[in-house]
């Protein structure tokens, strides 16, 4: 079976006052229908590179997809022309983002920002698509739907707007919802709510969901699969059991022992040392290789490949020479 | 939109004209000069028992304070006094010269918005692109130029070089008894350049500061949120961005448009424009003090009913101002 979103070796650049960086360096994904896929790893890997390049929402310039493929339900999304572009965005695939607080239009009514994403895709009256826009609205949660389809995005809650967003990302039933980060700016309690609600969002509606997140919770509350990302690669992916149970790559390791646990007796929570490098001082070798505790002469040499081990595959010479 | 706070902004806006009527008169009397002197002038030499009974008619021997008093009442009933000069009412003479002055200022006001944000809406479209260099020269220039000088050279360059605009005035004395259309067109063709030339230098700054706070706007994360859901760039930029780019865009034209008044002045003096510009400024030569002031404070109406639009447009403009005062 081919996959739904089938991303394979993609690329892409910017140009940056330090000169061109790889942003993107061979990133391959795919998302079957009906299936979530969790793609996890600090801020700057390029999870959400990730996702603007499968929208066609890259700014160009600077970025610049410079090579792969993004294939949607079989369809070529790279060089697609513009108006294609249009046409799929918000109706084939949608977006759901960080920031639900910023991302509403301050100046239109939520019904009409839903209204308008309907209107974009399909020969409806304006009257017509005001009335599916509040069932939306109803259907995502909120409350007396058609007097809150009249407020602005400042009269309502953080959750509502996420919310909100998740309607309008919804409406033209896409094949695919990217969502990023949904939850990151929201309370703990609007959290759970949030994925819930992205769950039976998924069972009505059969979307596909990738979830780009960094947080693990989220990761083994939602996802199927994951792939974790460093510095513009996938450095492992497999089933999301498999790798929050047998992490293979160090970084992967290090992300899930940065999970506190109930009932594990802690002084300090764990963390990985340094940071994520700058993309334009990245060398020949493994991307992580100055924060791993692994670490050879090859790791700072040679980059490694996504290839199997023993569980699933990973990107790392330490797991590929039975080191760790 | 509440009528109670637009209430509110007018009776504002009345306390205001009250300081402006007071403020005007002392600021004129604060001025060197003696009126009596003019108005005898006007009638050859004066002695001084006619200085004196001039002062006597015209109430200009009588303590600073019960002058004011005298005249705050008059404006109240609605008299603005007779002009020293023309011996006829202020009010009058400036009914004859508001409607010129209005259709000017509203023209040039209305010209240099449309162009000017049109103009900043496609700069900031590509902010390194060819338009956008163009956008900030033609600002810089415009800015630069004083507004007289830009009128001789439109007159030079479209009534000399290619004549298909008149010179001055508002109409053709030949269309006296032409019908209305034909009239109104008359009055458009006549308005071209004096508008264009009052236009010219705030089109100039609104096409940069269009630029800028499009710029702005466009970084945001709604706008990627309206690409993400397909729209199509045009409507990004023109509804999306725009109506969020407004505000700044509003408030500078509420400021703007007491100097428009003041530019008015200078062009309707360059072309001859029958309005209350050339009334003011012949008034000042002529120390004509009630009609000065009758000037001043129509001026001053205008740019308070300008502050009241432009605060109403406000809450049009951003529904998170609305609900609060």
């Amino acid at each position: 079976m081919t996959a739904l979103l089938d991303i394979t070796d993609l690329k892409v650049t910017f140009n940056t006052r330090y000169g061109q960086v790889t942003a993107l360096d061979g990133v391959s994904l795919h998302v079957n229908a009906g299936e979530t896929l969790g793609v996890v790893g600090e801020s700057g890997c390029g999870k959400s590179i990730t996702a603007l390049a499968t929208m066609g929402l890259i700014p160009m310039p600077p970025g610049r997809i410079a090579g792969g493929s993004i294939r949607l339900a079989g369809e070529e999304l790279v060089g697609a022309s513009p108006a294609r572009m249009r046409a799929m965005r918000g109706a084939d695939i949608a977006m759901i983002f960080q920031e639900p607080m910023t991302s509403l239009n301050p100046v239109f009514t939520v019904g009409d920002q839903i209204a308008e994403a309907i209107m974009l895709h399909q020969k409806v009256s304006a009257d017509r698509a005001f009335k599916d826009a509040v069932a939306l609205l109803d259907r995502v949660g909120i409350p007396s739907p058609a007097d809150r389809a009249r407020d602005y995005p400042h009269q309502l809650s953080g959750g509502m707007r996420q919310r909100v967003m998740i309607a309008m990302a919804v409406s033209c039933r896409p094949k695919v919802l990217i969502a990023d980060e949904p939850t990151t700016a929201l309370d703990v309690t609007v959290q759970a709510q949030i994925f819930d609600l992205l769950n039976e969002i998924q069972r009505d509606f059969g979307a596909a969901i990738v979830l780009i997140t960094h947080d693990m919770g989220a990761i083994s509350e939602m996802a199927d699969r994951v792939a974790v990302m460093y510095a513009g690669r996938i450095i492992e992916e497999a089933t999301a059991d498999d790798v929050l149970d047998f992490p293979q790559h160090p970084y992967a390791r290090g992300l899930i022992d940065c999970i506190p646990a109930l009932g594990r007796e802690e002084h300090a929570l764990k963390e990985i040392p340094g940071v994520v490098p700058p993309l334009h001082l990245l060398g020949a070798g493994c991307a992580f290789a100055e924060r791993c505790e692994h670490a050879n002469d090859r790791c700072r040499q040679e980059k490694p490949l996504l290839v199997n081990h023993d569980h699933h595959p990973a990107a790392c010479h330490a797991v590929e020479e039975g080191r760790i | 939109m509440n009528s109670s706070y637009i209430l509110r902004r007018v009776g504002y806006g009345l306390v205001l004209m009250l300081g402006v009527v007071v403020l005007n008169f002392l600021l004129i009397r604060l001025a060197p000069g003696d009126p009596a002197m003019v108005i005898a002038g006007e009638m050859g030499g004066a002695t001084e028992e006619m200085l004196e009974s001039i002062r006597e008619e015209y109430g200009l021997n009588k303590p600073l304070v019960v002058q004011l008093g005298i005249y705050v009442g008059n404006v109240l009933q609605g008299n603005l006094g007779e002009s020293f000069f023309f011996n006829q009412p202020v009010a009058s003479l400036i009914a004859q010269r508001i409607g010129p002055t209005i259709l000017l200022v509203i023209t040039a006001q209305i010209l240099s918005i449309l162009i000017g944000v049109f103009l900043g809406v496609i700069a900031a479209r590509k902010p390194n692109g060819v338009m956008s260099g163009f956008v900030s020269v033609f600002a810089t220039i415009g800015y630069a130029v004083p507004v007289f000088w830009t009128g001789i050279m439109l007159i030079i360059l479209f009534a000399s070089v290619f004549p298909i605009f008149p010179v001055e005035g508002m109409q053709s004395v030949r269309l006296r008894g032409a019908d209305v259309f034909t009239k109104t067109l008359d009055i458009a063709h006549h308005l071209i350049l004096p508008a264009f030339t009052l236009a010219i230098i705030y089109l100039a700054q609104y096409a940069r500061l269009s630029r800028a706070s499009m710029l702005e706007v466009l970084g945001s994360d709604y706008i990627r949120t309206a690409r993400a859901k397909g729209a199509a760039e045009k409507t990004v930029l023109f509804k999306h961005a725009l109506r969020n780019a407004a505000l700044p865009i509003l408030t500078v034209a509420g400021l703007q448009f007491g100097n428009l008044i003041s530019g008015a002045l200078l062009v309707e003096t360059v072309f001859n424009w029958p309005g209350m510009g050339r009334l003011a400024f012949d008034s000042i030569l002529r120390r004509d003090y009630p009609t000065i002031m009758g000037v001043l404070f129509f001026a001053s109406a205008m740019v308070v009913v300008a502050n009241i639009l432009t605060d109403i447009s406000y809450r049009w403009a951003d529904p998170r101002l609305r609900g609060k005062s």
